[in-house]
């Protein structure tokens, strides 16, 4: 499937801005699934000096500053991503989710990639709340796979989507108890039961296509971006989950960046030298480039 | 038998009778190791001779020579302390004046130790912060690495094929323990931004001075040639091998404990002091923001913590950082000292696999023992610590550098079931360690010698892919048995270590070694914002102290005098001077004369000197002190010996009950010091930008105080007796003056000229605003001939223009028929134009950016 997405953030500041730098991630993931056909980022104003590079987790990076005192700053990139379906998990496979991590735990210096993303992080707890929280999906012996899609249907069941209700700030534990939350918070939760029960989890942003009620044109613009979350398997590799969605990820989501949490990939990150009250508003178009549903 | 004890001051009236001596009671501890004492009761070779010294020097003598030491050590202090520190706060790391004596072949062993520990350290950290194989192939536990909680994602080298790391570990730092069987121990490793070099150089130049004979027949080795390496080796490191790097000491300011030692080492080795207010990132490369623009730094010696070292990546909005300087460290634009990540390997976690990590990194045995230590994340460990949890102590297994010396009392004080839970929990986050029962060494304490444990700090710089170590340390003291955590806040003991030597002393210096001519230099180098600013404050702090000083001073002598105070007719017009700047409550300047002179006589000194309130002339002092504070790298040292006892006389006379006299004195005193300031200003300050800005402050500020006095004295009291003229010409320093060109009576008009138009008058209005125009003209321009005059051009240009038109005859005798207005509009307008002046040089040249904040995520 191939899309043409625009993503589009807008600040602007009651004072002048003297000086920002910004940190951006917003160029898709070239990976086993996807395909960056182009990407182009336009930042105005100017900037006075642009880098990239690529992260640990093999995200590019770009950064840019700006030195002439500004009142807005307006980034948009383009691209044009072609994105396949996971591989087919294996039938039925029927390993259960304790032996996978024992697996983790015994091979940890073999699979240290993977094993990185057992641990606590910035947005992630580890503890036994969690645990207890996913312990029905997680009963025993059951395979990882099976136990992944009870947790992913338990999230989507128990919380109440609300545009919002939370914020960066809101820990996995306040939204565990006020049970409202928005993407984020959802695949922080996930993330954080699985690493409770020690299975390697990482988070993903990206954009999910989103189609046109029934009758109606599609709406340009009016799209977000998402987050969700993957668990590690030994024989599927990664198996992605979107608990906002209640679904497994498959061509209708397109990946920018993976990282431990939210803290790791962040979009858009910059400090600012002045600027007063910063209003942002953001705006993001995917639209499918061929007819047709895949 | 009695008479035979010295006693304790040592200073028996009884002539001719030997000295007491210095060691005469040193008993020493059962159980460790003395640094002086063998086993059998033998004094140690090494210290035999200087022993023998000591107690032929005798006590008296002993303790002469340390008070007088004592007077270095805290003019140093003073000099390079946290400013403006009321509780005066005792240095970090006292020093004690006795010091500790190694041999140079022993100090050799632990030398060889210490560099290959160093270089294994680096190659550990390369490690971490790239391919990570060592945990790859096994050799560190995963959860050792990945569960630490300092290492953050930015400070991960990527894996782009080609990049190089950096140097992470350019200067290292261990401490030493030497358990009862003679052996040394590494206690710890300080790896992020090792404290206590600086220290261990003060505590070099006290006690050689202190003690010049021994230092120099036991052929003491000297600290220079590991500072000389320190230049070197960050000479090297600078990007693209420029020939002559700039290199800045980022610094957490004057209020951070670490100050002195940075204060201290960035003027021993020439090098800028910088805070991260002072750096911005621009082209992915650092630069510093000076009045003549941006000026390019090459390498940066890191003193805060990695984590408060871009806001950009890592986080917080903390002033010590810069926004993008991991940027300039990756793109090679900068070499930081040390990197930015280098921090990760102080955490004793790490101590309980270097046997392990020597082999497998450097194929060889650890050639200088750690003390044992087990980190509790692994099963086995965690079962023999708990076995053994009484002779050993549990430590957190991640530090974070300034925090833990409170954590580890608690830790330890904890019930045995308590600890258990505790580390059962969360067994990665401890260690346990053997205890080292450390060795002891002579303290002078109280007039006596006795035993203290001790802990060597070493220091070793990198030098050519291998690390020289500093050939002396910092021995720390405390009396008590617990482990020697604390940092360098607790405020613990020190001592200068000597490492004594057979062949004579190579003679080295810090000057430059290179054959290079030197450059003929004939400007101050650049100059941060933030110092012009600080200047500019000094300087009018500086100025009205001497103006509340001398108004002050003639109200008090009136009213001291054996006169009735009623007879002094100029009186009220003074008192209302004193209520308009601010040192008096306003309402007394109200009162009617009757009511007025019993409450001034009662109330001023106190009001005058009482620093909380903001007009005083104490509060007025306080800001000059703390302004000067900050620029102290920039003063002389006898210009900052007179600030400070300035400072002090103000300090102490607070607490007291003040009365008039004490006031006439301070004040008589101040007036003088800040003269001898003002000489040394002129006589001994190079005409940089520095001195620029001091001075506009002075001139402005003592514009701005004249114009108001005048304005007080004759526009708003009516026409003067001649006893306030005389006042107003004594408050203006310009009485002389007056008398040896008039001999006469005061009259209008030449007071006047003298205080207004006399462009010869150094105290004249017509002299501050001609200085003022003359030095705006000098100010750095950022485009060459630019088409118009600035704005403060301009109004520099203005109002010495308007002082220069006035016909000082015309506008007295029309004073003189009633009509005040012309001498009302000419003040009015120099009160008004001063000040804008004031903003206009400050929006351009000394606007402090202010500190970056976090952009709101997306």
């Amino acid at each position: 499937m191939l899309y043409r997405i625009r993503h589009t953030s807008k600040y602007q500041y009651s004072q002048p801005v003297a000086v920002c730098h910004n940190l951006v991630r917003l160029a898709p993931r070239a990976d086993e699934r996807q395909r960056v056909v182009s990407y182009r980022l336009i930042v105005s104003p100017e900037p006075s000096d642009q880098a990239s590079r690529e992260d640990l987790f093999g995200n590019r990076v770009e950064y840019f500053s700006i030195h002439d005192a500004h009142r807005g700053l307006s980034l948009t990139s383009m691209c044009e991503v072609e994105v396949a379906a996971p591989p087919a998990e294996p039938a039925d496979d029927p390993t259960p989710w304790e032996q996978v991590r024992d697996r983790l735990r015994r091979d940890s210096a073999a699979l240290l990639d993977e094993y990185r993303f057992v641990f606590s992080s910035t947005h992630i707890p580890i503890d036994q709340r969690l645990r207890d929280y996913a312990a029905p999906a997680f009963t025993p012996g059951r395979p990882l796979g099976e136990a992944l899609d009870a947790l992913t249907a338990q999230i989507y069941k128990d919380f109440e989507y609300k545009s919002g209700a939370t914020t960066i700030a809101t820990t996995v534990h306040e939204s565990l108890e006020s049970r409202v939350g928005v993407c984020q918070d959802f695949a922080h939760l996930g993330i954080a039961c699985l690493r409770s029960l020690g299975l390697a989890a990482r988070y993903a942003s990206g954009y999910l296509r989103t189609y046109p009620a029934p009758g109606k044109e599609r709406l340009v613009g009016a799209d977000e971006s998402h987050a969700w979350l993957s668990v590690w398997s030994p024989t599927a590799g990664w198996l992605d989950a979107d608990p906002t969605n209640n679904c497994r990820p498959g061509i209708d989501h397109v990946t920018i960046a993976i990282g431990r949490d939210y803290a790791d990939i962040c979009p858009v990150q910059g400090v600012v030298v002045g600027g007063g009250t910063p209003t942002l508003s953001v705006s993001v178009d995917v639209a499918p480039a061929e007819r047709g549903r895949g | 038998m009695q008479s035979q004890t010295p006693s304790a001051g040592g200073s028996s009236p009884t002539q001719g009778a030997a000295p007491a001596a210095v060691f005469g009671q040193y008993a020493i501890a059962p159980g460790a190791y003395d640094e002086l004492i063998a086993p059998g009761g033998a004094v140690r070779p090494v210290w035999a001779p200087v022993r023998e010294y000591l107690d032929r020097l005798g006590k008296a003598e002993f303790a002469r020579r340390w008070a007088q030491s004592q007077r270095l050590i805290y003019e140093n202090g003073v000099s390079f302390s946290a400013y403006g520190d009321p509780e005066n706060r005792p240095r970090p790391w006292a020093l004690d004046p006795a010091p500790m004596l190694l041999h140079e072949a022993e100090w050799e062993g632990v030398s060889t130790g210490l560099r290959q520990r160093a270089r294994l350290l680096e190659l550990l950290l390369q490690d971490l912060c790239g391919p990570q194989n060592l945990v790859r192939s096994g050799v560190l536990p995963a959860d050792l690495v990945l569960g630490h909680p300092g290492y953050r994602l930015p400070l991960h080298w990527e894996r782009r094929a080609g990049r190089t790391l950096p140097t992470m570990l350019t200067y290292y730092a261990a401490d030493l323990g030497r358990a009862p069987t003679g052996q040394w121990w590494v206690l710890a490793d300080r790896t992020e931004a090792p404290s206590g070099a600086g220290f261990a150089l003060e505590n070099r130049l006290v006690t050689s001075r202190m003690l010049p004979e021994p230092f120099r027949d036991r052929r003491v080795r000297r600290l220079a040639p590991f500072f000389l390496r320190l230049q070197q080796t960050l000479r090297e490191l600078a990007p693209s091998g420029r020939s002559n790097p700039t290199v800045a000491i980022l610094s957490q300011g004057a209020a951070h404990p670490n100050y002195f030692e940075d204060a201290y080492l960035a003027r021993y080795l020439g090098y800028q002091l910088v805070e991260g207010g002072d750096l911005t990132v621009r082209n992915r490369q650092l630069w510093m923001k000076t009045l003549e623009g941006l000026a390019p730094i090459d390498v940066v010696v890191r003193r805060p913590n990695a984590e408060l070292c871009d806001p950009l990546e890592l986080g917080g909005e903390s002033p010590a950082g810069v926004a993008g300087l991991l940027e300039t460290q990756r793109n090679g634009a900068v070499a930081i000292a040390n990197a930015c990540g280098s921090g990760l390997v102080e955490s004793p976690a790490f101590m309980a696999f270097m046997p392990r990590l020597c082999q497998a990194l450097l194929g060889e045995p650890l050639k200088l023992p750690g003390v044992a230590t087990w980190w509790c994340g692994e099963e086995k460990s965690l079962d023999f610590v708990l076995a053994n949890a009484e002779r050993l102590i549990f430590k957190k297994a991640y530090r974070r550098r300034g925090e833990e010396s409170l954590l580890l009392t608690r830790l330890n004080q904890k019930p045995r079931a308590e600890l258990e839970q505790l580390i059962r929990s969360d067994p990665n986050a401890y260690v346990a360690q053997e205890r080292v029962l450390r060795s002891t060494a002579p303290a002078w304490r109280d007039g006596r010698v006795v035993p203290v444990r001790v802990a060597l700090r070493a220091f070793a710089v990198a030098s050519g892919g291998d690390y020289e170590v500093m050939q002396g340390a910092l021995a720390r003291t405390n009396s008590g048995g617990e482990p020697l955590e604390a940092s360098i806040l607790s405020g613990e003991g020190s001592k200068d270590v000597w490492i004594v030597g057979e062949s004579p002393v190579e003679k080295v210096t810090l000057l430059p070694s290179e054959q290079e001519p030197a450059e003929l230099v004939r400007i101050g180098g650049e100059l941060p914002s933030r110092v012009a600013e600080h200047s500019y404050w000094l300087g009018r702090y500086m100025e009205r102290a001497d103006a509340y000083a001398r108004l002050a001073r003639i109200v008090v002598t009136r009213l001291t005098s054996e006169r009735d105070a009623s007879e002094y007719p100029e009186l009220p017009a003074l008192v209302r001077g004193l209520a308009e700047q601010g040192q008096i409550e306003a309402g007394h300047a109200l009162e009617s004369m009757r009511d007025l002179l019993p409450r001034v006589e009662g109330a001023l000194a106190s009001e005058v000197l009482d620093h909380t309130q903001p007009g005083s002339l104490s509060a007025t002092v306080d800001r000059m002190f703390a302004s000067a504070a900050q620029v102290r790298d920039r003063l002389s040292r006898d210009t900052w010996r007179i600030l400070l006892r300035i400072s002090d006389k103000f300090r102490k006379q607070r607490t007291a009950e003040a009365d008039l006299t004490d006031l006439l004195n301070l004040t008589d005193e101040l007036v003088v010091d800040l003269a001898a300031i003002g000489g040394m200003v002129i006589e001994s300050m190079t005409r940089t930008q520095f001195y620029r800005f001091l001075d506009i402050g002075r001139r402005l500020e003592r514009g701005i105080q004249a114009a108001e006095l005048i304005q007080t004295c004759l526009v708003e009291s009516g026409p003067p007796c001649p006893e306030l003229l005389e006042a107003l010409v004594d408050s203006a320093d310009s009485l002389m003056t007056y008398r040896a060109r008039y001999r006469a009576r005061l009259t209008l008009a030449p007071v006047l000229d003298l205080l207004v138009t006399d462009e010869s008058n150094p105290r004249s209005l017509a002299y501050q605003l001609n200085t003022l125009e003359r030095h705006v003209g000098k100010l750095p321009r950022s485009g060459e001939g630019e088409p118009n005059a600035s704005n403060e051009q301009r109004l520099a240009l203005s109002l010495a223009h308007a002082v220069r038109m006035v016909d000082v005859s015309d506008l007295a005798e029309s004073y003189e028929l009633g009509r005040v207005e012309p001498l009302k509009r000419l003040l009015a307008e120099v009160i008004r134009d001063l000040p804008a002046l004031s903003n206009a040089i400050g929006l351009k040249y000394l606007a402090h950016a202010a500190p970056p904040r976090q952009l709101a995520p997306t």
